[in-house]
């Protein structure tokens, strides 16, 4: 079995040249590429944004991640480990965007459950399920079962179900996705706990605002292809906008006042391992916009 | 209130409406010949004239439990069966069976034949002479086995879905009186059945050989059986092909009754429409060949014309 | 092997937490205490007939419950993307294919025991006696067939789109087989080729159900069946379900999920 790296020395996800076609059978459709030549890195300890509009691929990549859809061409790895292997999920916890769990169970039978495939042994699940339901608020109705929870709780269990191995890499598919605003600050607030502890946190959200705020690093996809990736506050200070400014300007939405030109297409290096924020090579016809540290 | 009381008074009216047509058509519809609303026996109502296969289905299902399961399918040999043995032991039909009623399965075909027959009855058995325990180690003298009893169900059901097959009652009537001994039961059983089919030869025979082995009542016996002639003669006698094992069995239970009772002029005049119809007339001479060397001296007794009856 | 016992846990609990199985079971009990209430010539001993009853509507059952939970496990799961969340942990899809189908079988395997209990206790209270081993191997053959149904049916749910489609042709087929399966070879003999050779292609192909129905020695007092033959029926059982079973892991891992 492969070993899996240990956290800070190997990216955690890493996806190189990925692409990934969704065949038409038989109606009479072109096949179409939901994601194209994508090349991805995520450190340790970061918090990182995946952006971009609707059908941009975001959810595609993510499923590549956790081996729901195969990659057409390309590789992705978790913790060094590709991402067929079951073993590359042993130290991830994901949330989908739309939660729904067995409704016929508990919180706590469905967070034993998952615990169960984990090889969490029992003394430690009780133990981390108390931490978890604690966490997101949700003691006093553990044992009613999923069915008669609100909204916003099946995404608290979900959460919930997401934390219980102690993840080192949380995948959130747009986390605070029709939750109130209470809920979309306690989502923000485990964000946060979770980098404070280390963890890495790879998520996708519309919320661009709430992305600003908790992320270290973002990338912004578009018809499949990397647009644009760094950090936050140099991503900000580089186009003197705000991200929001920027996301509609790199889809091509509109172009936002008091923004520089957009520089013509050049050709950049493959990043390396020694540079935190680096722009990605790009083969579209479309001019890309990059930061440097 | 207004908004809510039309909507009200429109239901009303429509169920009044409902009521009232369906009152209307009630009447003309138990007017209508052939309806079945005349009926009013849910399986007639439910199932119309298909319940008679149904019926055959579930008789032939009795002769199945009469052989513990070992019945052929209608993809099997069947030339044993045609005549259900559950009839043809209670000497209700004539029997039509040819073949061997112990290997209509033949011989394995395949490897899947071979082994499925571990899962099903593969042996012939009757429920009167043991049946599947008959053939169990640990089995002794059984018998008459009592197991027969399992057979009354399907009958029961048969009867009820078709009341007008003959066959069902009188096979009911024997075993229930013959093997377990439920005499009271056959004989509701077969008046049952005469109620459902007047004056049917048949089951008038059977009540007749009730009271003449059960109740040793001769005298009830020979009105059964005479009246049960009559009712031969009337509906049978006109056709191009009778029914003769019927009549046989009449003439010649009415033959056996009055030379027990001493009628022996009686008994000889029997014999004779007996012959006449039976398929061995030589064994039938016989008889009245032996019964007529010993009339000179029966000559002398005078006949009885009542018996005794037995309670 | 954790994974596998973890994932079929859920499906016996969702088994027990559904109405299905309790709405059957009450169905049989009533239909079969109506039976035995019926006065037949004033014999109470009569119970073969019962017993038929009795068997036919645990049989009934037993495939609308294996058929019905199976047909569902997979298509439920991706309709309300549990599937999502399940697959995101360190759990193969062959793993969860043989949770889902360790975990109907043995769903179906609690409620046959509660349905023969009930049998025995119904045939014992007029029979006075109880045939435990022909019970056991009645119970037994009963349940080693439901697992080859519930592996097609697996099969089915991957290759169907509508749970529905599926439950109707796996219940078709187990119906026909249970019917007809025996007989095939018979028919055979009085056609022409070419449908001589298709049809006995089809009799040799299908898993033969009927080779596991021993009702009729259970209502008629045969002895029981020896335990080579139920070894051997067993093996056959197994691999028929190995077979549905790899097809199915097969076309699940190529299946992409969304």
């Amino acid at each position: 079995m492969k070993e899996c790296c240990s956290a800070g020395q190997l990216p955690v996800i890493e996806v190189k040249n990925l692409s990934v076609t969704y065949r038409a059978r038989g109606t009479g459709q072109p096949d179409r590429l939901a994601v194209k030549n994508l090349h991805l890195s995520v450190r340790s300890g970061e918090v990182f944004g995946f952006l971009g509009p609707n059908g941009a691929g975001k959810t595609t990549t993510m499923n590549v991640l956790l081996g729901f859809v195969n990659a057409s061409a390309g590789d992705a790895f978790l913790f060094g480990a590709n991402v067929r292997d079951p073993i590359a999920r042993q130290r991830i916890g994901y949330l989908p965007e739309l939660t729904y769990y067995y409704k016929f169970l508990t919180a706590e039978e469905l967070l034993r459950f998952y615990a169960k495939i984990f090889g969490i042994p029992k003394a430690e699940t009780e133990r981390r399920m108390d931490a978890v339901l604690k966490l997101v608020d949700l003691e006093g109705v553990r044992k009613r079962a999923i069915k008669t929870y609100s909204k916003g709780m099946q995404q608290r269990v979900g959460l919930a179900q997401a934390l219980i191995n102690d993840p080192d890499l949380l995948i959130l598919d747009e986390p605070t996705s029709g939750l109130d605003p209470i809920g979309r600050m306690k989502v923000r607030e485990i964000i946060q706990r979770l980098k404070d502890e280390g963890k890495t946190v790879f998520f996708s959200s519309h919320e661009l605002g709430e992305v600003e705020t908790v992320c270290d690093r973002v990338a912004i996809l578009h018809q499949g292809e990397l647009k644009v990736e760094g950090r936050v506050s140099e991503l900000a200070q580089q186009h003197q906008c705000n991200l929001e400014q920027l996301f509609l300007r790199v889809i091509g939405y509109t172009n936002a006042p008091n923004s520089p030109a957009l520089p013509s297409r050049q050709n950049v290096a493959l990043p390396s391992e020694s540079e935190p924020a680096v722009s990605l090579l790009h083969h579209s016809s479309t001019p890309f916009l990059h930061s440097s540290k | 209130m207004r908004s809510t009381r039309l909507p009200l008074l429109i239901l009303t009216a429509l169920l009044v409406l409902c009521f009232g047509l369906a009152a209307r058509l009630g009447t003309w519809f138990e007017a209508w010949d052939g309806n079945r609303a005349q009926s009013g026996d849910l399986l007639q109502t439910l199932l119309g004239d298909s319940r008679r296969i149904f019926a055959n289905h579930f008789f032939i299902k009795a002769d199945a439990y009469f052989h513990s399961g070992y019945y052929p399918t209608i993809f099997d040999n069947r030339e044993a069966f045609e005549t259900p043995h559950v009839a043809e032991d209670a000497g209700a039909a004539a029997s039509n069976n040819q073949g061997d009623e112990n290997g209509f399965l033949g011989k394995p075909r395949d490897w899947i034949d071979a082994f499925g027959r571990q899962f099903y009855p593969s042996i012939h058995t009757h429920l009167n002479e043991g049946g599947a325990q008959a053939h169990t180690a640990s089995s002794g003298d059984l018998g008459d086995n009592s197991d027969v009893r399992e057979i009354l169900p399907w009958l029961r059901l048969s009867a009820e879905l078709d009341p007008n097959s003959i066959r069902t009652y009188t096979v009911t009537a024997y075993w229930l009186r013959r093997r377990m001994g439920k005499v009271a039961e056959a004989e509701q059983f077969l008046r049952e059945g005469l109620r459902e089919n007047p004056g049917s030869d048949e089951i008038l025979y059977e009540l007749g050989r009730i009271f003449d082995e059960n109740h040793h009542d001769a005298n009830r016996a020979r009105n059964l059986w005479e009246l049960a002639l009559r009712s031969w003669e009337k509906t049978e006698s006109t056709k191009p092909d009778p029914d003769k094992y019927v009549y046989v069995h009449i003439v010649s239970s009415l033959a056996m009754l009055e030379k027990r009772e001493g009628n022996y002029n009686r008994a000889l005049a029997y014999m004779e429409l007996w012959k006449k119809r039976s398929v061995e007339p030589a064994k039938v001479q016989e008889r009245i060949d032996d019964l007529r060397r010993k009339l000179p001296s029966a000559n002398s007794l005078t006949s009885q014309t009542q018996n005794p009856k037995s309670d | 092997m954790k994974n596998i016992f973890a994932v079929s846990g859920i499906v016996i609990k969702e088994l027990y937490r559904r109405k299905d199985f309790y709405v059957l079971f009450i169905l049989t009990v009533l239909i079969c205490l109506v039976m035995a209430s019926v006065n037949i010539f004033n014999d109470k001993s009569i119970v073969r007939y019962l017993k038929e009853i009795c068997l036919l509507l645990v049989w009934i059952a037993s495939l609308v419950i294996a058929i019905t939970t199976t047909a569902r496990q997979i298509p439920s799961e991706r309709e309300n993307r549990t599937l999502f969340p399940l697959l995101a942990k360190p759990l193969t899809r062959t793993q969860l294919l043989l949770g889902k189908f360790l975990g109907c079988w043995l769903a179906c395997g609690l409620t046959l025991f509660c349905f023969y209990v009930f049998f025995g206790l119904l045939a014992g209270s007029r029979e006075h006696q109880w045939p435990i081993i022909n019970y056991l191997q009645a119970g037994g053959l009963h349940w080693i067939m439901l697992g080859v149904v519930i592996a097609m049916t697996l099969l089915g749910s991957l290759v169907f789109t509508a749970p529905s489609s599926n439950a109707t042709i796996c219940f078709v087929v187990s119906a026909g087989i249970l019917i007809m399966g025996r007989h095939l070879n018979k028919v055979a003999l009085h056609m022409p080729e070419p449908r001589r050779g298709i049809l006995y292609s089809i009799y040799y192909a299908i898993p033969h159900f009927e080779l596991f129905d021993v009702r009729d020695l259970i209502v008629h007092n045969w002895p029981p069946i020896s335990w080579t033959v139920c070894g051997l029926a067993t093996l056959y059982a197994l691999a028929y379900a190995a077979v549905f079973l790899i097809a199915a892991c097969v076309v699940f891992r190529r299946r992409a999920l969304s």
